[in-house]
């Protein structure tokens, strides 16, 4: 713990910056301040430059910390995504075999598992700390939540389309897929847990699927049905209301 | 005054965590002593505008935290120091100060020389390229204390910022608390008593939600000298103004 402004150097990289006076005389470094020059070349070496979607995160949502923060989503490293695309995979290879609409049926589960684990005290290791940063941590929920989904629905049409799901099929879970995403961040934010927003995206779409078939005998009425399409976009945006008042700060009296 | 507190609560459900603090604090470091469990830490997260009061006025640096730009401007200013520093465990020390430097709405042309410094202010310029998860529990919490003063913050709150600091460590971070003090409103909660009486020019002590004790750590020592139990001076002022305050408690 040194203050530069206090004491001499600490580690190597400064112990030539630190050397006596004398020495800063014969070399005509008299008046030059060695700890403020160390810090600009610190600065420079440790320097992280960052990539190029990263850069163009920012520029577009013009915020670097907002791109940062983007490019940090659990959800969205490397791992998650095979994983996604694994599973996604495997739906349309099932719905090549089976003719039925696996793939449209997991797309919805994939995203809202992503979603939960996009964010919060459940997954966010300093999700404390960044609730007190100046960069709302409902922004850094929106833009990852926003983020996600777009990634899933890319990935889920792709599945779709290479399983030969008609359009129709392929549009039709978008709006399920909506509002089983919007259950889990909801029940994620309120629960301030990713596993109770995975645990509640997952058992209700399921309890969709399963009561669609009890009804018709029709697995696929869940993404096939245009009846339903009105009831998921009222559930959707009754569970975005929930996410914004469980994450506002309220304003207590002051 | 860059700490403005009447009359604030804290509840979670029937528990009252915070109990009517009044308190004021300008530049200087400020000591906020207490047995565990005695609201320290819920009131510090309340003053990082993590926690909202559930009754009370609070102003901080001049501004209400309760409205969103005022609570923005505030957070800008602020450095913060959980008890449980939560990391990232794949980033490295500079990555994890400068995420939260952008976080904290730096300009991002300020932020390399702004790590770089703060990194250097508490000795980490050798572990500057780290991952997190290699580094000791007292290095965590030295790159904690970076990330609160990457901003050059005018109110800084640090939750047992010592914890698992070694000795040499402690009395280098009392030296940096001091600096740090002479222009910001430094808040350190503590159970430590001799980091109180070396660094702090103002303590309040805590006890059951309340604030049982404010003044200098001179104040506090005088009260421990007809009584009160402990190794060292300032121990005994602790002990004696907690035995008061809870015979007054057991009393009413």
């Amino acid at each position: 713990m040194t203050d530069p402004s206090l004491t001499g150097r600490s580690d190597a990289g400064r112990s030539d910056a630190g050397r006596s006076d004398a020495g800063r005389a014969d070399t005509g470094l008299d008046g030059v301040d060695l700890d403020r020059v160390w810090i600009g070349v610190a600065a420079q070496v440790w320097r992280r430059e960052p990539g190029w979607l990263e850069r163009l995160a920012g520029r577009l949502l013009r915020s670097p910390a907002l791109a940062r923060a983007l490019l940090t989503t659990p959800s969205l490293l490397l791992p998650w995504l095979i994983a996604s695309i694994a599973v996604l995979a495997a739906g349309a290879a099932a719905t090549l075999g089976t003719g039925q609409p696996v793939a449209p049926l997991l797309a919805p589960a994939v995203a809202a598992a992503g979603i939960a684990y996009a964010y919060g005290p459940g997954i966010d290791p300093a999700w404390e700390l960044a609730r007190s940063m100046a960069v709302s941590d409902r922004m850094v929920l929106l833009v990852r939540a926003l983020a996600v989904f777009a990634v899933d629905a890319a990935l889920g049409i792709v599945a779709c389309a290479a399983s030969g799901a008609a359009l129709g099929i392929t549009f039709g879970w978008l709006i399920p897929m909506t509002a089983v995403s919007a259950l889990a961040l909801a029940a994620a934010t309120v629960a301030r847990s990713a596993n109770v927003g995975v645990a509640a995206g997952l058992g209700g779409w399921a309890i969709t699927i399963l009561g669609g078939q009890a009804a018709t005998g029709k697995f696929t009425v869940a993404v096939q049905g245009s009846v339903l399409v009105l009831p998921y976009l009222v559930f959707a945006a009754a569970c975005l209301a929930a996410v914004l008042y469980a994450s506002r700060v309220s304003k207590g009296t002051s | 005054m860059n700490i403005e507190i009447t009359d604030l609560t804290r509840r979670f459900g029937r528990t009252k965590a915070v109990a009517g603090v009044d308190l004021e604090a300008g530049p200087g470091v400020f000591g906020l002593l207490g047995p565990n469990g005695a609201g320290k830490t819920t009131l510090l997260r309340v003053m990082a505008t993590v926690l909202p009061p559930t009754s009370g006025r609070l102003r901080l640096l001049d501004r209400d935290p309760g409205a969103y730009g005022p609570r923005r401007e505030i957070r800008r200013r602020l450095g913060y120091l959980p008890q449980n520093l939560g990391y990232y465990p794949g980033f490295t020390v500079c990555e994890f100060v400068e995420y939260f430097a952008l976080l904290k709405d730096m300009p991002a042309a300020r932020v390399p020389a702004a790590v770089a410094a703060a990194v250097e202010r508490v000795d980490l310029g050798v572990k500057a390229k780290a991952k997190l998860r290699t580094l000791s529990g007292g290095m965590l919490r030295r790159v904690g204390i970076a990330q609160a003063i990457v901003n050059e913050p005018e109110l800084l709150l640090l939750d047992e910022p010592t914890a698992g600091l070694d000795p040499e460590q402690r009395v280098q971070f009392r030296a940096l608390l001091r600096d740090l003090g002479q222009r910001a409103t430094v808040v350190v909660s503590t159970h430590l008593v001799e980091d109180v009486g070396a660094a702090c020019t103002e303590v309040a002590l805590m006890d059951q939600g309340k604030v049982v004790f404010h003044g200098t750590p001179g104040e506090l020592t005088a009260r421990g000298t007809d009584g009160g139990t402990g190794d060292a001076p300032l121990e005994r002022g602790y002990t004696a103004v907690l035995a008061q305050a809870r015979l007054a408690q057991a009393q009413s």
